[in-house]
């Protein structure tokens, strides 16, 4: 009998004839993600096994795969070979001692010579044998004990599903440069897009003296909190300190930060294409703040080629908040740094910014010069 | 770096460091040890405990307990006196204290926040009028760690007496020790004071306590130490460090105050007044000088300020929940001013070349602010 983790993987086998390159991507992720403790990965048709490790580190590989994309769901079990004696003992392990329950065979191997059924009515008979304060109960048992009887001889025993993060194996769609804040919803943007596979580089936009040193290094652990789901290696800080001096002296004020966006999405867009990165990806949710208006959108928009993705776009704060608080951000976003000091706020900001008005102000600016100095300030730190 | 921060903590002082170090990595027996190593580390402390506790009150009529820092002496003073009725303090108080009367307040004590002067300074008849016969304690902050305004505690503390015999009196000394000449008066009932403002290390502290004051009571409790005030082995290497440094401090003070008042007054005079106001008393503790640059960001100054060299302090931190200081609020000074605190704090080793280069940098900096 030897203890296993059960991996069930989500939408790769609906990926017909590419099944193999997700997987592939799959199993190295799994691999990624369970580095530093002592395991073998196995794969079987349909499953990930965990087996061969210590039995105190279970927890915390079931914690570590449970934010692995791509996992369907995972449980705890016995492997053991499939003869009745050897299901019987693993089935009293994970079976509860009293109340009701059932017993659930699931075939893979068809020529197996029980059929299912008759399968869960044997090991049943023993069960109540062993412990004669359980009940059976078929339609609302408070325990279940799952046989999955594999080809090679062997079947799999476990009493749980455990939701797993769903999604697609990060790297499975492409890249993109998340342009992450101290702030709550920008780490969830990111959170969400590394859910449907995109591998994330993070970029993070500072303003020293004017911001500080701990809330940069707050976004950076907000990265690394991150990178536990996305896998990312590392994040790349700009300053555009001299960008918001030139904009608050030279430009309209109620545009301060309509013309910071168009200046960061150009940086993004930059490094993005360094990277081989195809999109951007931004907190951004529709009319949270004056600059998240379809107007703000469409100003920030107009000077990027490459797709913006705002996942959170029409997210209520209360619902990316919920969000946060599961992937572990939270805690982090709300310290009190702040990631823009108020010196640059304007007291009125423009909500529904006019195209024409903000490339006119935009002119009072010699923008290349600014993007290459701020592109020159770029700073890469490791999440390791 | 010129460092004008020290009312944040110290350089440690390489002398005391040095001599220190035989109980780092030599005698580093546990001074509850029964031999003779143990019985040389509690010699350091016991040497330690006098010196430090005679230069500011009678060995006769104070003793000293040592402490993990400042906020300790500050928590287990307040939480030992302050058990019923009323709890006055003053608006000025350091976070160690005023926290701490907030939690007060939450275990059911009445708080009272006496206002304060334009300086920071207690208003002292509207603290006595704050106390009467339910006061259990009064906390009175010696020398405010954001002006340098300087609170005459022994005439405070004999004034609430005469109110109240059994009021508790404390002060927060840890702006004032090593650094001001003063002696504890009989109506003093306890003092803290922190090592790592005067050259020594953080995690050192002390708690002095006058001996007729017996309601003192321990919040670790454990092997005993301290006379079972406060129990944990004893921090020894940071008690010589303490020790060390203070005989240094002590040696020179009212020479080293009357240089660095002229520091002061130089830094200040040097400042463009078209930039910059000041919030310090021209008397006080001439450890301290904070000034305002009105509409500017006291933090982003400390920045640019790092930047070009020079470590100071600010009153504010540009945070968004919490966007001044609360002291100086009280103090009533307006919105911009409060924006633009810069606290510039001073210690021996100081100079004045340092200081008028500081000056210019104060200036350039205030001058570049917002491109």
């Amino acid at each position: 009998m030897e203890k296993v983790i059960i991996i069930r993987y989500a939408e790769i086998h609906l990926k017909g004839k590419n099944r193999g390159y997700f997987e592939r991507i799959f199993c190295v992720n799994l691999e990624k993600s369970l580095k530093g403790i002592r395991h073998e990965l196995r794969r079987t048709s349909g499953r990930y096994l965990v087996a061969a490790f210590a039995d105190q580190d279970a927890d915390e590989i079931c914690s570590r795969i449970a934010r692995v994309f791509g996992v369907h769901s995972y449980s705890v079990g016995y492997r053991v070979s499939n003869d009745l004696d050897s299901i019987l003992e693993a089935a009293l392990v994970v079976c509860p001692k009293s109340g009701t329950f059932k017993v659930d065979t699931h075939r893979a191997d068809k020529k197996y010579p029980m059929t299912s059924p008759q399968l869960n009515a044997e090991i049943g008979a023993r069960l109540l044998q062993a412990h004669p304060s359980l009940r059976v109960d078929v339609h609302a048992p408070q325990g279940v004990v799952y046989l999955d009887i594999r080809e090679e001889g062997t079947a799999l025993v476990f009493g749980t599903f455990e939701e797993g993060a769903g999604g697609m194996p990060v790297g499975t769609s492409s890249k993109g440069v998340l342009l992450i804040s101290g702030g709550i919803d920008s780490p969830v943007a990111g959170y969400m897009m590394a859910k449907r596979g995109m591998e994330v580089e993070y970029l993070h936009f500072h303003s020293y003296p004017y911001t500080n040193e701990q809330a940069r290094d707050k976004v950076i652990e907000l990265a690394r909190i991150l990178s536990r789901y996305t896998l990312g290696e590392s994040i790349t800080t700009v300053k555009v300190t001299h960008i918001q001096e030139e904009i608050h002296k030279k430009c309209a004020a109620e545009l301060n930060v309509t013309l910071l966006r168009r200046f960061m999405f150009r940086i993004a867009e930059r490094i993005a294409k360094k990277k081989g990165a195809k999109c951007l990806i931004t907190g951004e949710s529709l009319g949270q703040v004056a600059s998240q208006t379809i107007e703000g959108i469409t100003s920030s928009n107009a000077v990027v080629t490459m797709p913006v993705l705002r996942p959170l776009i029409g997210f209520d704060k209360e619902e990316i908040i919920v969000r946060a608080k599961k992937i572990g951000t939270f805690e982090t976003s709300v310290l009190p740094y702040e990631d823009c000091c108020t010196v640059f706020l304007p007291e009125f900001p423009a909500i529904k910014p006019k195209l024409s008005f903000i490339e006119e102000e935009e002119k009072k600016l010699d923008v290349e010069a600014l993007l290459e100095e701020a592109l020159a300030t770029a700073e890469r730190f490791s999440l390791h | 770096m010129i460092y004008l921060d020290n009312a944040a903590t110290t350089r440690p002082s390489d002398g005391a460091l040095a001599r220190a170090a035989h109980y780092l990595t030599e005698c580093y027996y546990n001074p509850s040890a029964l031999y003779h190593g143990g019985a040389e580390a509690a010699r350091l402390i016991r040497d330690a405990r006098g010196f430090l506790l005679e230069q500011i009150a009678d060995p006769a009529l104070f003793s000293l307990i040592f402490t993990s820092c400042g906020t300790e002496s500050d928590n287990q003073a307040i939480f030992s006196a302050a058990r019923r009725g009323n709890a006055v303090t003053t608006m000025g108080e350091h976070s160690a204290v005023f926290e701490s009367y907030k939690e007060l307040k939450n275990r059911g004590v009445e708080t009272r926040f006496a206002p304060l002067n334009k300086d920071a300074s207690v208003d002292v008849d509207a603290l006595l009028s704050l106390v009467d016969e339910k006061t259990s304690l009064v906390s009175v902050i010696h020398v405010s760690n954001e002006t340098g305004a300087v609170n005459d505690i022994a005439d405070i503390a004999r004034r609430v007496k005469q109110k109240n015999p059994r009021a508790v009196f404390m002060s927060d000394g840890v702006q004032a020790y090593g650094k001001l000449a003063f002696r504890l008066t009989k109506d003093i009932d306890l003092y803290s004071v922190s090592a790592h403002k005067i050259g020594a290390l953080k995690g050192t502290g002390a708690l002095l306590r006058r001996k007729g004051y017996s309601a003192l009571s321990a919040y670790l409790h454990g092997g005993g130490q301290e006379n079972g005030l406060r129990s944990g082995t004893e921090n020894v290497y940071g008690i010589a460090c303490f020790y060390y440094a203070a005989q240094e401090k002590f040696a020179s003070l009212e020479k080293d105050a009357a240089r660095i008042a002229a520091m002061r007054e130089q830094l200040w005079s040097l400042l463009d007044k078209q930039l910059f106001v000041r919030i310090s008393p021209e008397g006080g503790s001439p450890y301290i000088l904070t000034v305002s640059a009105p509409g500017k960001r006291g933090e982003t100054l400390q920045r640019m300020l790092w930047d070009l060299g020079v470590a100071v302090g600010t009153g504010s931190a540009c945070n968004s929940k919490k966007p001044h200081s609360r002291v100086l609020e009280a103090c009533g000074y307006d919105g911009k001013i409060l924006d633009g605190v810069v606290r510039v704090s001073f210690c021996p080793s100081n100079t004045m070349e340092e200081v008028q280069a500081a000056a210019r940098a104060m200036n350039e900096a205030a001058r570049a602010f917002g491109g």
